[in-house]
């Protein structure tokens, strides 16, 4: 997460100093994990709509990028900035109550840089066992409704919570030891 | 579009001058400024002046709202930007709390006759009027220039950028009013501040909102 952070605030810096490709290439870079976060986060919007969430949320970084301080850390003034967005797209759709606001910031800052970045590389899910892995990847690669997923599994829905709260706190310590090896 | 196309075309546009809150700060105590300053040229401070501010109870209808702007403004200026965690309102209960506690002691220790003996119809719209004009110019000086921020609680920053204008203002209007009952002050200035930051937080909602 340090290093990320210290990447991208580089970048930002640059691109806010007017360097183009270095903001094309922060933008490049977020847009994969920004994409990860609101298809985990806007599971119950229909897919096509990630997309439009996910261009929104890069209009939003784009236009407001002058009101990062660049001395302070330039991941909390992202997920800030995307938390708003998500969220004003999500009382546009008019499903305000499905979204957790009130750990939205926090699942971000804890989750986002390390897990959901890693999603798309599935070696660090391929990690766990078989059926944890199944799980992750039914619930927040594919979207997959919890009561779906449950019956896949022969297990009851409590239980899958259960099975993908552990999982994901695995694949947190395996994120948190580099997630290689 | 796709959305390698939206990164193209976004990367080609040249960044902004970075936002220097302290500055949207300074347009609108700035224009606070301003507004009381030519309010007490045109109508004259009170001709006691300077032996009422040595008394405690017209001091504190002095400084109970220069406190209070001065915490809100700050608070206002840190909701610009997204992501600053520095922005509970904690503070501004300091005000809010003296002002109960001065209400309530001076309402214990007053004889009933005197209480409200000065609130008028004219009084009291004179209070009002004057502080809710001395607040116009500022609150809209402060959402317009707010709106260079990205304050994700639109209406709370409009709320304390009412507040400030409002507290400003009233700072202005106390070295000219005369109304010395912390009864009568504490009551009317407390309420008129609560009106312009709700004005605020409707404004803020419309207006900074992105």
């Amino acid at each position: 997460m340090a290093d990320r952070e210290a990447e991208w605030s580089a970048l930002m810096r640059a691109a806010n100093a007017g360097d183009g490709q270095a903001y094309a290439m922060l933008l490049n870079t977020l847009a994969p994990v920004l994409r990860g976060i609101i298809r985990n986060r806007a599971r119950s919007l229909p897919p096509d709509l990630h997309e439009d969430i996910l261009q929104e949320t890069l209009m939003a970084l784009h236009t407001k990028r002058h009101t990062w301080d660049d001395t302070a850390p330039l991941l909390p003034w992202i997920y800030a900035v995307t938390r708003y967005k998500v969220a004003d797209m999500f009382r546009k759709g008019g499903k305000a109550d499905l979204l957790p606001l009130d750990d939205f910031e926090d699942q971000l800052l804890a989750d986002a840089p390390d897990i959901t970045a890693a999603f798309d590389t599935a070696a660090l899910i391929g990690r766990l066992d078989s059926r944890s892995a199944g799980i992750v990847r039914a619930i927040h690669l594919r979207g997959e409704s919890h009561a779906t997923v449950a019956q896949a599994h022969g297990l009851s829905e409590g239980a899958v919570r259960v099975a993908l709260h552990r999982a994901m706190g695995r694949l947190s310590r395996l994120a948190g030891r580099g997630g290689a090896g | 579009m796709e959305t390698r196309n939206l990164i193209d075309r976004l990367s080609a546009e040249m960044p902004h001058p970075a936002l220097r809150p302290a500055r949207l700060a300074v347009w609108l105590i700035g224009m606070a400024g301003l507004c009381g300053a030519l309010f007490l040229c045109l109508a004259g401070p009170r001709p006691d002046l300077g032996a009422a501010l040595l008394r405690p109870l017209i001091l504190s209808k002095t400084l109970l709202p220069a406190l209070a702007c001065l915490i809100a403004l700050p608070l206002a200026a840190r909701l610009a930007r997204p992501g600053d965690r520095r922005r509970s309102l904690l503070p501004l209960a300091a005000p809010l709390l003296i002002t109960v506690i001065l209400w309530l002691v001076t309402f214990v220790t007053l004889p009933p006759d005197d209480r409200f003996a000065d609130v008028s119809v004219a009084a009291v719209a004179e209070c009002f009027g004057l502080i809710l004009t001395l607040s116009a110019l500022p609150l809209a000086t402060g959402i317009a220039v707010f709106r260079q921020g990205a304050s994700t609680r639109p209406t709370l920053c409009g709320a304390l950028i009412g507040l400030a204008s409002a507290a400003g203002a009233a700072t202005g209007y106390s070295l000219f009013c005369q109304q010395d009952n912390p009864l009568f002050y504490l009551t009317w200035y407390t309420g008129v501040i609560f009106i312009v930051a709700a004005c605020g937080a409707l404004l803020g909602h419309r207006f900074l909102s992105w």
